[in-house]
């Protein structure tokens, strides 16, 4: 049976210190524990999921888009969650302001040939 | 005028075009763009400058000059109906210019944008410049085109976000038509169309006589 | 450790070239070595490409390049190091060298960027982002580097006049520098601030403009690099290396604790004034890796060119033109000669050594030039 899509987006947590991590090393940045998504050798990170509110920390409207983006501009930004963990992502609103509050959501970002990806994208707070 | 009984037979029914007042774009050169409609005594200088490129495989140059060539002497010659040109020049060198033509009142069709001045985006500028004719002194709803080549693709059909009509046939030998609607001109409008009026008589004067250029980026050692 | 310098030079025009990408490459190889006056005798060939496999579907390029110029059986490698991947062939050639492995050492970089469009390209350079965190979202170099401008605007007032300024200066030089891709002046007046410009300049990745970043281009250059003890032996006055320094910062930019630092040039300048024994104070020119226009702003700054945040002043003073008093990117930077990714660390060298020799043409050669500086990065700041 295929496996349904995971639409989150997740930054990982170490099982010894509890530091956070996105994207997942292969060790801990802080302990220098392994990480093994096989759970064969070590354990693996623990998922937490990134949502949720953060801050706008910089942002910019790109009109040269990479091939297969046949869209006029498309917004991105750079944002700092509660927990610290920061990420880049697509921005849904064209009203921006330097440390604005704003929402993670996860959706398709690209699709490929017979796929969607998901990924972050930032909504303003309601 | 008399006009042979036959040729009359032969020759379009042509309305009067509402003229489009000329324009100058300062490039990021500094130098001045003076955008204006050509006339058909300008029809042999149109020729001359296009011809040698018809030889460019580079970039469908040659797809397009060939076209653009067969297009400005069928209007120069009587053979095309409501065919309009507009050129751009530099001190009266003719760097880019492109053609259309109107299908009814309130559509347009978008021929041909060839351009011999390259790093400068002029070719961009009179792109915009022909659909700001279309939408603003003709004063139509919609214009129909199509892209020969992988750049001008690109350009319009993403720049413009043009809506796609493949079952409207254009001129231009079935590849698939996409239409740039009156809405999405405007949208447009603030970052793609540009130019200054009205023109000084100085400057305006050095577009009097269109100059054919001596040097072809595209053709390395050129000579005419 | 031997000391090493750099006896030949050779350069091909950037921009659209018709020959092959090993071609190219063979044609500044043998420029350089017809520089260095020899047609023989290296020991060790360095070839940076960053796009061989991608854009070309070519593997190999080094071996190619040196069957190519029948200098077999000399040590070949690649070396794919992003857009930086220059510069990391001239350290290699240098550790070759300083190590005792080699006497004389060939270092090619090359690309071709111009069978791709600009959407493509964009593409391809954004590959070496983070798959996942980064590439997917359709995030480019530009988008990043818009992304730091903003942020820099914000904190230390600079504005687009001064990124404007500094195209201006770049297309300058580039004109008077027959290897470059745009030799096309552009003037201040019409890039900034007129009715015209916000269509003729238009935003590419906001607060950045299509003047404020480098063109696509194929392009080419080599340097023959030598023990200096056999210096004498070639035709043409060695220029030392005085100095190497490299650092890598984090593959996410997000992951950097503050986004505006370049924390990997800063590092890679401080070890290589340490080796050379000198300060930012000594340096008489630099080339800058200027993809855009903001980057020659910041790693000036990090480079202990300027204080952080007043590098605006001397682009205000006109301290970085050719003329002023610590002159940048006087080969017209990645901006107006053009960035062919595997090429433009070599190009860079290839400058710095034109101008050690006096050797620029008239009205781009910097006055009485003791040491040149040159960064070369890959990613948003990552390797150097």
């Amino acid at each position: 049976m295929l496996k349904k899509i995971d639409k989150n987006v997740y930054a990982s947590k170490c099982p010894k210190c509890g530091h956070l991590h996105y994207p997942a090393p292969m060790r801990c940045h802080e302990c220098k524990e392994r990480r093994d998504p096989s759970k064969t050798v070590f354990a693996d990170f623990e998922k937490v999921p990134l949502r949720g509110t953060c801050k706008l920390l910089t942002f910019t409207r790109v009109y040269a888009l990479p091939d297969g983006y046949d869209l006029k501009y498309m917004n991105f930004g750079l944002v700092e969650f509660e927990n610290g963990i920061r990420a880049a992502g697509q921005i849904m609103t064209d009203d921006l302001k330097l440390g604005m509050p704003l929402i993670a959501k996860t959706g398709v970002v690209k699709e490929v040939i017979g796929k969607d990806i998901y990924g972050l994208q930032f909504y303003p707070c309601e | 005028m008399i006009i042979d009984e036959l040729e009359k037979r032969l020759r379009p029914v042509e309305k009067k075009l509402p003229p489009y007042p000329p324009k100058v774009i300062t490039l990021a050169s500094g130098e001045k763009m003076v955008v204006r409609q050509a006339t058909r005594d300008d029809g042999p200088v149109l020729l001359e400058t296009v011809r040698p490129l018809i030889d460019v495989e580079r970039d469908f140059y040659d797809v397009v000059a060939a076209r653009v060539y067969s297009e400005l002497l069928g209007w120069y010659r009587y053979r095309v109906a409501d065919e309009y040109c507009l050129v751009g020049t530099i001190d009266g060198v003719i760097a880019s210019l492109v053609n259309g033509r109107t299908v009814n009142e309130t559509t347009g069709m978008s021929y041909h944008t060839i351009t011999i001045k390259r790093g400068l985006r002029c070719g961009a500028q009179m792109f915009a410049a022909k659909m700001e004719y279309h939408f603003e002194y003709l004063k139509q709803k919609e214009v129909l085109i199509v892209a020969e080549s992988p750049i001008g693709y690109k350009r319009w059909m993403i720049e413009y976000q043009l809506e796609a009509r493949p079952q409207v046939q254009h001129e231009l030998g079935g590849v698939p038509t996409h239409v740039l609607t009156e809405p999405l001109y405007q949208a447009a409008k603030p970052r793609l169309v540009t130019g200054q009026r009205p023109v000084s008589p100085q400057l305006l004067a050095t577009a009097d006589e269109f100059i054919a250029p001596s040097e072809y980026p595209q053709i390395p050692g050129f000579k005419r | 450790m031997r000391n090493v310098g750099i006896v030949g030079i050779g350069h091909i025009k950037f921009g659209k070239l018709e020959f092959e990408l090993v071609d190219i490459m063979a044609w500044t190889a043998l420029e350089a070595m017809k520089d260095a006056g020899i047609e023989n005798g290296i020991d060790q060939v360095f070839v940076s490409n960053m796009g061989g496999g991608i854009i070309n579907r070519q593997c190999g390029i080094a071996s190619a390049l040196v069957s190519n110029l029948n200098l077999e059986p000399a040590m070949a490698e690649l070396v794919e190091n992003g857009p930086a991947s220059g510069s990391s062939a001239v350290k290699l050639g240098y550790m070759a060298i300083a190590s005792g492995l080699a006497n004389v050492v060939l270092v090619t970089g090359g690309e071709t960027m111009r069978s791709l469009n600009g959407w493509q390209a964009t593409d391809f350079v954004a590959t070496l982002l983070h798959p996942e965190a980064e590439y997917n979202y359709g995030l480019t170099l530009p988008a990043f580097a818009g992304m730091f401008t903003r942020l820099y605007m914000e904190k230390y007032g600079l504005t687009e006049q001064h990124l404007a300024m500094i195209s201006v200066k770049n297309h300058d030089n580039a004109a008077l520098n027959p290897f470059a891709h745009v030799r096309l002046p552009v003037t201040l007046e019409a890039i900034y601030g007129n009715p015209d410009a916000n269509v003729i300049n238009p935003y590419m990745a906001e607060p950045l403009r299509i003047y404020d970043m480098c063109p696509v281009s194929d392009g080419a250059a080599s340097l023959i690099l030598c023990n200096m003890d056999i210096a004498n032996r070639f035709r043409k006055k060695p220029i030392r290396i005085a100095g190497i320094g490299q650092a890598t910062d984090t593959h996410c930019v997000h992951n950097r604790k503050d986004p505006l630092e370049l924390t990997a040039v800063k590092g890679a300048s401080e070890k290589a004034y340490k080796m050379a024994g000198i300060g930012p104070k000594e340096i008489s020119f630099a080339e800058l890796h200027d993809a855009f226009s903001i980057l020659e702003v910041a790693e000036s700054e990090e480079i202990g060119l300027f204080e952080r945040g007043k590098a605006k002043n001397a682009i205000e003073l006109g301290e970085t033109r050719v003329t002023g008093r610590i002159p940048i990117n006087s080969s017209g930077g990645l901006k107006a000669k053009g960035h062919p990714v595997g090429a433009t660390g070599v190009s860079q060298i290839h400058e710095l050594v034109k101008q050690l020799r006096r050797e620029a043409e008239p009205g781009r050669q910097v006055k009485e030039p003791n040491y040149g500086l040159a960064i070369n990065f890959g990613g948003h700041a990552e390797e150097n």
